[in-house]
């Protein structure tokens, strides 16, 4: 009998646990981000590449800032928006770099510490037509949120295919 | 048959020496220089301006951040060699004015997304790769000539490293094939 509660006891705690991770209140806390710490890789004008700094989105820009940096994307000139997703080392840049020369073997061994991140693909022209392409990434999950905010302000964005919409 | 000591030393020395020869024979200068006469190297184009167009990839599955990282390092990249007084991007509406115009196509051929972690943790395995085929053309749709270029990240870097490695591959073959657009720019 006391292995029955027990059994029931464990499998609430798992349905619990499930429920919260999907909650509509993780939704809408993610909905309710204004503004997104992102890692610009390349694509801005002024901005240089894999800088870090804040996206806001506007209504009619998407604002990028880094300290003194800003720049402005004009909602109107983005042609579409698309995310994807990647992994990148926890310690990473010069540090991460020399940290292959560790010894031991130590260096490979911090390798296989990665982060999930998602990428922000925006496709946009400028005022005199000429094609560019802007890549940010962004912590797991707020990709998607910072699109549908882009689109709502009135960016196009082309939709997933069915077959190729990341599986969650 | 048996050989006289120094005798034998003597001929195993020249067979030694006929096979080092023989190795190093193809990679010699004067037989490098012998094949390039052979086959004249073609005459550096003068151009003012180039247009780059959307990196094409219709048959080859290709992530978008894969195919807007290229086409923005090879415009880099491209400005860099200071080949043209202007690189378009496509679409730009100022290119139809440029007097002799040269469009840049390219196409990919192959993509192979390795993996960063595998890199690092084996160094030989997981390399990222993506070979692309470039066209130039002139003004009226006319190729002047054609290439193949390699991307890849091999040791260090993550996936997107390749894109940044084809740029530099392309800006080779711009700086090889195209005259300096100014004297003061020569490198």
């Amino acid at each position: 009998m006391q292995k029955f509660h027990r059994r029931v006891f464990l499998s609430a705690l798992i349905l619990m646990a499930t429920f919260a991770a999907y909650s509509p209140l993780a939704d809408a806390q993610n909905s309710a981000i204004t503004t997104f710490h992102v890692k610009h890789v390349i694509g801005l004008q002024a901005i240089q590449h894999n800088t870090n700094g804040q996206a806001t989105v506007s209504k009619d820009a998407l604002t990028f800032t880094s300290g003194p940096t800003k720049s402005d994307l004009a909602i109107s000139g983005i042609e579409d928006v698309q995310t994807g997703a990647d992994s990148q080392r926890i310690i990473g840049g010069t540090l991460g770099t020399l940290t292959m020369f560790a010894p031991y073997g130590s260096g490979r061994f911090l390798s296989l510490f990665r982060s999930k991140i998602d990428t922000l693909t925006i496709e946009y022209r400028d005022p005199n037509v000429g094609l560019h392409g802007a890549i940010f990434t962004l912590p797991q999950g707020q990709a998607s949120v910072l699109k549908a905010q882009l689109v709502a302000a009135g960016a196009k964005a082309s939709p997933v295919p069915a077959q190729e919409a990341p599986k969650q | 048959m048996k050989l006289p000591s120094g005798r034998r030393a003597a001929i195993s020395m020249s067979l030694g020496t006929l096979l080092l020869a023989g190795i190093l024979a193809p990679s010699h200068p004067t037989a490098l220089a012998a094949q390039s006469a052979a086959a004249p190297a073609p005459k550096p184009i003068h151009a003012s301006a180039l247009q780059i167009q959307l990196i094409q990839a219709e048959d080859v599955k290709l992530p978008a951040e894969f195919q807007m990282a290229m086409y923005e390092h090879v415009v880099e990249e491209v400005d860099k060699t200071h080949r043209f007084e202007h690189v378009y991007r496509d679409g730009d509406r100022d290119a139809a004015n440029a007097p002799d115009l040269v469009t840049l196509k390219c196409t990919v051929t192959g993509f192979k997304q390795g993996s960063a972690e595998k890199r690092q943790v084996t160094t030989v395995a997981g390399k990222t790769s993506v070979t692309v085929h470039l066209v130039f053309t002139d003004k009226n749709g006319q190729t002047l000539f054609e290439n193949g270029v390699e991307g890849k990240v091999r040791f260090l870097g993550e996936n997107l490293r390749a894109t940044f490695d084809f740029g530099k591959k392309v800006a080779a073959v711009v700086r090889q094939d195209f005259t300096p657009a100014k004297p003061a720019h020569k490198a």
